[in-house]
């Protein structure tokens, strides 16, 4: 879960936990690099609009990289709405888009999806 | 605060002091409705908010006062409980405004916001930090637009003691008594003595500073907010502190934004810069939308 907004990811990391999923949280795209050179997860959730390194900029980083991170599924969770938003998720590497506000629902259910729990 | 504090128990008329079984008897109820208990240590503090009730309700004889709380009347027992806990506070105090806040307020503030904008709540004064953090976790549990603004919580207060203590984000049973076990379980994680730490993404979404609200100078550079809470503070004031107190906070407010005081405040005895709005759950005060700045 990468997002700059603390009370965002306590309310995300609350409705995956309560759905048994274990959460790991970071601020940033910096953040994230980092504890995940550490820990590698089964799934990005990543906000768009962040200080330091917004999440497009991250998951395109993340994406070039040559190692088996890069191929996390990642899934993209933004206040914008516009095609272009759409089409810049997508060229970062993207496996899905989800517009804010995000029901706990909608939540759990693409984050079981990625993590192919419901194939 | 002292200095207020005085000020105001001077103004309360001075009934005489209470007899030992009248005493005895009140903190026996006191105990047995809240929980706290009062020695004779106490007395003098007690002696004075019962005087204090004891005017605003009109009561005559410590007798009729006794009778009134004991029937509930008005909801006595909480103005009682308030009055003798106003340095105390405690998570989800006056419920019905958080309700208020979430059914009404925002729905009203947020009409004429994009997705991502800011939405700023001030609480001042924050005391130990229950109040705003109060918020954070109300608006978690009953506002699902909270990922679809970037939520600002301010809890601002003149004693920095009592915001180191909030800083610290530690808390005693008391403080938490209206909470569920649910909520405390998820927001709080226990630690020794009866204590619990809330978590790290609560702590951090409020800001903590200090602010007097009768210096604008300090005042001013808090910006503008969307809803300030400000609870059981002007009863402290005189006439004249309480009205500069209440143009600093107008200033304080963006057009539109509202200001929550405490259920036995008015802020139309104290200043007519603001319109009052009746909502199911609450009377709120709110700076006209699109009104002229002030001076």
């Amino acid at each position: 879960m990468i997002d700059d907004a603390s009370l965002v990811r306590l309310y995300y990391r609350s409705t995956l936990e309560a759905a048994r999923f274990k959460v790991e949280e970071a601020m940033n795209g910096i953040e994230a690099l980092e504890k995940l050179l550490e820990k590698p997860v089964d799934l990005l959730i990543v906000d768009v609009n962040m200080p330091q390194m917004d999440g497009f900029t991250f998951l395109g980083l993340l994406r070039q990289k040559d190692m088996a991170i890069a191929s996390i599924p990642a899934l993209i969770t933004s206040t914008e709405s516009g095609q272009k938003d759409f089409e810049a998720g997508r060229a970062a590497g993207a496996n899905y888009y989800l517009v804010k506000p995000i029901s706990p629902e909608t939540l759990i259910e693409f984050a079981s999806l990625l993590c192919g729990l419901r194939l | 605060m002292i200095a207020w504090l005085l000020e105001s128990v001077q103004a309360v008329a001075d009934y005489p002091a209470l007899t030992e079984d009248e005493f005895r008897r009140l903190c026996e109820y006191l105990y047995r409705q809240s929980g706290m208990i009062f020695t004779e240590a106490k007395r003098y503090y007690v002696e004075r908010r019962v005087n204090e009730r004891m005017a605003a309700t009109g009561s005559q004889t410590f007798a009729s006062y006794f009778a009134r709380l004991r029937i509930n009347a008005e909801e006595e027992n909480e103005h009682f409980v308030n009055a003798l806990t106003v340095n105390e506070t405690y998570f989800y105090r006056e419920e019905h405004q958080l309700t208020c806040l979430t059914t009404d307020l925002l729905a009203e503030r947020v009409r004429d916001k994009r997705a991502g904008d800011a939405i700023r709540i001030w609480s001042v004064p924050c005391s130990t930090g229950e109040e705003p953090f109060s918020v954070a976790i109300w608006l978690l549990e009953n506002w699902p637009w909270v990922d679809n603004y970037e939520i600002e919580i301010v809890g601002s207060d003149i004693d920095t003691r009592v915001l180191e203590h909030a800083r610290q984000g530690v808390f005693g049973k008391r403080s938490l008594m209206r909470l569920s076990s649910d909520l405390v379980e998820k927001y709080f994680s226990p630690m020794a003595d009866e204590k619990w730490r809330i978590l790290g993404e609560l702590l951090n979404s409020v800001q903590f500073s200090t602010a007097n609200i009768v210096e604008s100078s300090e005042t001013r550079g808090f910006g503008r907010f969307d809803v300030i809470f400000c609870r059981n503070v002007l009863i402290y004031f005189d006439d004249a502190s309480r009205r500069v107190a209440a143009e600093n906070l107008y200033e304080n407010l963006l057009p539109g934004g509202f200001i929550c005081l405490g259920h036995t405040e008015s802020m139309s005895r104290i200043s007519p810069l603001f319109e009052v709005r009746q909502f199911p759950d609450a009377i709120v005060y709110q700076r006209p939308p699109a009104s002229p700045t002030r001076g």
